[in-house]
């Protein structure tokens, strides 16, 4: 099938979700899909690189932040601010890549929680810029350029959300289907063999590293003016951990699959709450079962049905791994 | 909790028609349309609590004090003549989840009076929320002294004692005290901050001396280092702004150090809840509460009974006490106003007075904070209970526990 | 208080608090080297070991009999975990599916406490004759923290000399460097994997009866310790079993002069460390690089 109608298709129902839904579930909605885009970031590192991190809330509270300091303090039009809190937040990554990718492995996922951790403590320590454990509140959404103030709205405000994931997803697409994301898979499969062939497979990596930080700082920056506040809670540990999570349950190495898996795991949250106090038990074995019947993840899942008899390990993160069959 | 679920249902039809009434008049037409839906039409009530999730504690307090008032209301005929309905959701005490839960509570459910909160960074994200949302809140615990002061907004009463009131209730009990030099240990985050900075305050102006303060990281679990630190600095005092399981990891570990038999400790808040799980090692502790459920008064004698007939083996926290008063206040200031408008409530509230579970408490006008009592207790053994309970030792007048307008400071 | 006194307290106060972060590393850290996992549930099965304790000590009044039952029952439920879920995830070698299948246990984990035993916290009194503290150059130091690091020592020692001088040890060992080899050689392997991880869950169950005294049981103490283990292990080594020892001393040690001298820092000393660390020795201290 060809991906592009696919996408078409897509894109055009999403346009049409603010009409059909309840107007309560839009609030969730747009959370799903900003969740949608941040854990897509991170599928550039696990699904494309296989570098997982262990703390890429760093992405999202950096972006929540510094979108919300700029708002507060210089009240720039909302999109000149996402697009500056996007750059100044991937100023701040390039360091923190740099440092990241002498690891691999482990090291690399304990690196990034060390460096996310640390903006934990730091929005702590420097209390009278940050609002220590208060948090940042009252964050407005100014109108922009040329007038434009459709943002203002929930309903256009999830317009711009949907436009910023299917832009950066097109975005990702492009760029893992380019030679550069060739490299990236090679790295992902076999980095010494990689770079026998003359790749400078660090470079690579801290770009990956440094554009994943640029995406998930989108997601976070998005956030802060849409909730109105940004506290501590967006640089918890914890939030690493369940967007790795959303990245495995939608299927990792697809860019699509974890934008489900994003969008999943937040309205099944807010959802099953709703329904039951005991919403935990039911999510905690959504998620076992997940592993033990359908590893290939939800996009996996999805896909099955179309294309029976092909290739097999699509991309996933094992491909080259021959050890003994189940 | 099936009933949750079968509540979407009619929502839904009463917001559109809702929906139908904004465009002609925003601010009345909601009340207008529920009084002609009938008298049966429950008040709602939203409560965006900590269910799951580490606070959760605190959370089953304001649920349990929620249901029984409930069951109360509803045998003698309920607030305005209609029956009440809490709508319970579960932030686990993330900002961002209550902020949400909030949002889905008046959008879906057409419920604008929100009470419950636990955290206070929850409560401060749904704060400038409220205007948009045309909606009330009334705080039953959040101690933040600013939240009536420099953050506070229109539609926001905060019924309970707050952190600077609980310190300065302290401070007036220890100007006599034997001890000179105080020594403060609190939780790095909003409310420990505004605790400990009250107490320096309040403590040297009853002209005794403030020997340092320190603050140690939320979630902080091991306090040698700290208690270390407390002994060093020679105070004979130590005021303590721990509370919940940063407060329980505390005393167990002072009482190992044997600190107080070294330094005298005074808390801002006992809690029942770390009294039964301390047990006998928390004989003996000083502090503030806001509300020990010993008060003598017929409104409270009247409540615990109730509450332990209720609830066989337990006893009220002191978020049972100020959930209690904070409904209280809530449905009084309903009653007059005769509505449940958010704007309606606001007015009635400025300036009532209502006999609770805590005696007699003013919401102000100024900066609706409400004037409540200080109670200082002391943690006993009693051989009318299985387990130790605050015995009041002094009781300090409304007017001077309460800051001036506006602020956290007060006059002398 | 003369400085020696001070510094001989501190020491000891950050050996005591480095022997409880110790029963969770170690079981953490032999997992890891063991099945390649990241065990997200460790924190859970310590709060659980916490709350048996407590239900022991209620019923039987022995804070002894506790430190023998919990670590039994929390046992049994890692070994029961591993036999119906992990065991069958092996042969995929994914490290993301045993990251998803421990998070769903220990959500899963988390609010069954909830159930069992409410959302109140549990206190477990510290035992008689643990009460009450000594002087050591005239400075109080509880009995209760001697005792847990006369136990952490006695227990790190234990391991360590089992994992050198046994049969089983050396079978674990080997495990770790090699399970296809140690498979082709006719051995068990699955059976080793079992028994390491009913053996890392007990240490973790242990470390929370000990704790329980100190902070009570409660919903939430597995979120503030599983981040202190990962950061331990990782320090040490992962996989390495003296390296959770170092870890978990250094952490400790930085834990406890870092909040007394920069205490506006202390929630960022110990990723200070950590950070490092790594970036000296990718591998941690006594790890190699995977």
């Amino acid at each position: 099938m060809n991906w592009k109608v696919g996408f078409i298709v897509c894109a055009v129902a999403a346009c049409v979700v603010p009409f059909v839904s309840p107007n309560y579930m839009l609030t969730v909605i747009i959370e799903a899909l900003i969740f949608g885009l941040f854990a897509m970031s991170l599928d550039l590192l696990v699904g494309y690189t296989r570098l997982y991190s262990f703390g890429h809330v760093a992405a999202y509270g950096l972006g929540a932040y510094t979108s919300a300091l700029l708002l507060l303090h210089f009240n720039l039009p909302l999109p000149v601010t996402i697009v500056l809190a996007v750059a100044i937040s991937t100023a701040i990554a390039t360091p923190i890549a740099w440092v990241c990718t002498r690891t691999h492995g482990v090291s690399f996922a304990m690196l990034t929680l060390a460096f996310a951790q640390l903006g934990y403590a730091m929005i702590y320590r420097f209390k009278d810029f940050t609002g220590g454990s208060d948090g940042l509140t009252g964050i407005p959404r100014p109108e922009g350029p040329f007038g434009l103030d459709f943002f203002q709205s929930k309903i256009g405000y999830f317009y711009m959300v949907l436009f910023c994931l299917l832009g950066s997803f097109l975005l990702c697409r492009a760029l893992v289907n380019s030679p550069f994301g060739t490299v990236l898979s090679g790295i992902r499969e076999n980095e010494a063999k990689t770079a026998a062939l003359g790749y400078n497979t660090r470079a690579y990596k801290r770009v990956i590293v440094i554009l994943a930080y640029a995406f998930g700082s989108l997601a976070g920056a998005l956030y802060a003016p849409f909730a109105g506040f940004a506290s501590p809670e967006l640089f918890f540990w914890l939030i690493s951990g369940t967007v790795l999570i959303m990245v495995i349950v939608g299927g990792s190495g697809t860019l699509i699959g974890p934008i489900i898996g994003g969008v999943f795991f937040l309205m099944l949250e807010n959802q099953l709450s709703e329904v039951t106090d005991l919403w935990p038990l039911i999510f905690g074995s959504v998620f076992i079962a997940f592993v033990m019947l359908a590893p290939q993840g939800i996009w996996g899942i999805l896909t099955a049905r179309f294309k029976k008899p092909a290739v097999l390990p699509q991309g996933g993160a094992d491909g080259e791994t021959t050890s003994a069959p189940s | 909790m099936t009933q949750k679920s079968k509540l979407i249902l009619p929502g839904m039809t009463r917001r559109q028609v809702v929906k139908a009434g904004l465009a002609a008049t925003a601010v009345a037409a909601a009340p207008g349309y529920m009084r002609t839906a009938g008298a049966a039409t429950p008040i709602k009530i939203g409560i965006p609590t900590v269910i799951t999730g580490g606070y959760a504690v605190l959370g089953s307090h304001v649920m349990r004090t929620a249901k029984l008032v409930k069951k109360m209301k509803d045998a003698s005929g309920g607030v305005l003549g209609r029956p009440v309905e809490f709508l319970f959701k579960d932030t686990q005490g993330k900002p961002a989840d209550c902020v949400r839960k909030c949002q889905e509570l008046v959008e879906r459910d057409d419920c604008r009076i929100f009470t419950g909160v636990v955290v206070s960074s929850e409560a401060r994200a749904i704060m400038p929320k409220l205007d948009e949302w045309n909606s009330f809140f009334i705080s039953h615990g959040n101690g933040d002294g600013r939240l009536t002061a420099e953050l506070l907004v229109p539609n926001f009463f905060r019924a309970n004692t707050s952190a600077p009131m609980g310190a300065r209730t302290l401070a007036l009990f220890l100007k006599n005290a034997e001890q000179n030099d105080f020594y403060a240990i609190g939780s790095d985050y909003a409310w420990g901050h505004s605790s400990v900075g009250a107490f320096e305050t309040q403590i040297q102006n009853v002209g005794k001396n403030f020997a340092g303060k320190v603050f140690a990281p939320v979630g902080n679990k091991d306090y040698s280092t700290y208690i270390t630190k407390i002994m060093q600095s020679g105070a004979q005092g130590c005021y303590v702004a721990l509370q919940g399981d940063e407060g329980r990891a505390f005393y167990s570990q002072a009482q190992q150090y044997g600190l107080a038999s070294r330094v005298t400790m005074v808390t801002e808040i006992v809690a029942q809840a770390n009294i039964r799980a301390l047990g006998k090692d928390s004989v003996g502790l000083t502090g503030s509460s806001r509300y020990p459920f010993t008060y003598e008064t017929p409104e409270n004698a009247a409540f615990v009974k109730r509450f332990t007939e209720e609830y066989p083996g337990e006893l009220p926290d002191w978020s049972d006490g100020e959930m209690m008063q904070a409904l209280d206040i809530l449905f009084a200031a309903m009653e007059k106003a005769d509505s449940t408008d958010a704007k309606k409530i606001v007015a009635a509230m400025e300036d009532l007075e209502v006999t609770s579970v805590k005696g007699a408490t003013l919401m102000r006008k100024c900066d609706h904070q409400g004037e409540n009592q200080g109670f200082v207790v002391r943690v006993s053994e009693s051989s009318d209970y299985s387990e130790p309970i605050p015995q009041i030792l002094n009781i300090y007048k409304r007017e001077d526990v309460t800051p001036t307008c506006n602020s956290t400071e007060y006059a002398n | 208080m003369d400085f020696v006194g001070f510094l001989l307290t501190q020491c000891l106060n950050a050996f005591s608090q480095a022997a409880v972060l110790f029963f969770i590393a170690c079981g953490l850290t032999l997992i890891f080297g063991i099945m390649r996992i990241i065990n997200f549930a460790h924190g859970s099965l310590f709060m659980l070991g916490a709350y048996v304790g407590y239900s022991t000590v209620a019923a039987t009044g022995s804070f002894w009999l506790a430190l023998i039952v919990a670590p039994i029952v929390v046992g049994a439920v890692g070994i029961a975990f591993e036999k119906v879920f992990l065991s069958r995830l092996y042969a995929r070698g994914d490290g993301g599916a045993y990251l998803m299948v421990t998070f769903g246990l220990a959500v899963i984990m988390g609010e069954m406490i909830r159930v069992i035993w409410g959302p109140h916290p549990h206190g477990v009194a510290t035992p008689d004759i643990l009460r009450g503290v000594v002087f050591l150059l005239d400075q109080p130091f509880p009995k209760y923290r001697l005792f847990l690091i006369a136990l952490g020592v006695i227990a790190a020692i234990s391991v360590w000399q089992f994992l050198e001088r046994t049969r089983a040890g050396l079978l674990i060992r080997a495990v770790s460097q090699n399970a296809e080899m140690v498979q082709a050689l006719g051995t068990d392997v699955q059976l080793v994997r079992t028994c390491v991880f009913g053996f890392g869950c007990a240490m973790a169950a242990l470390g929370g009866v000990l704790a329980a005294p100190m902070v009570t049981a409660f919903l939430g103490m597995s979120a503030s310790v599983i981040i202190d283990a990962f950061v331990i292990v990782i320090i040490g080594g992962m996989g390495s079993f003296l390296g959770s020892i170092i870890g978990s001393v250094l952490v400790a040690y930085v834990q406890v002069f870092g909040a007394y001298y920069f205490p506006n820092m202390a929630l960022a000393i110990m990723y200070l460390l950590m950070l490092v660390i790594l970036v000296v020795r990718p591998g941690g201290l006594l790890g190699k690089e995977e």
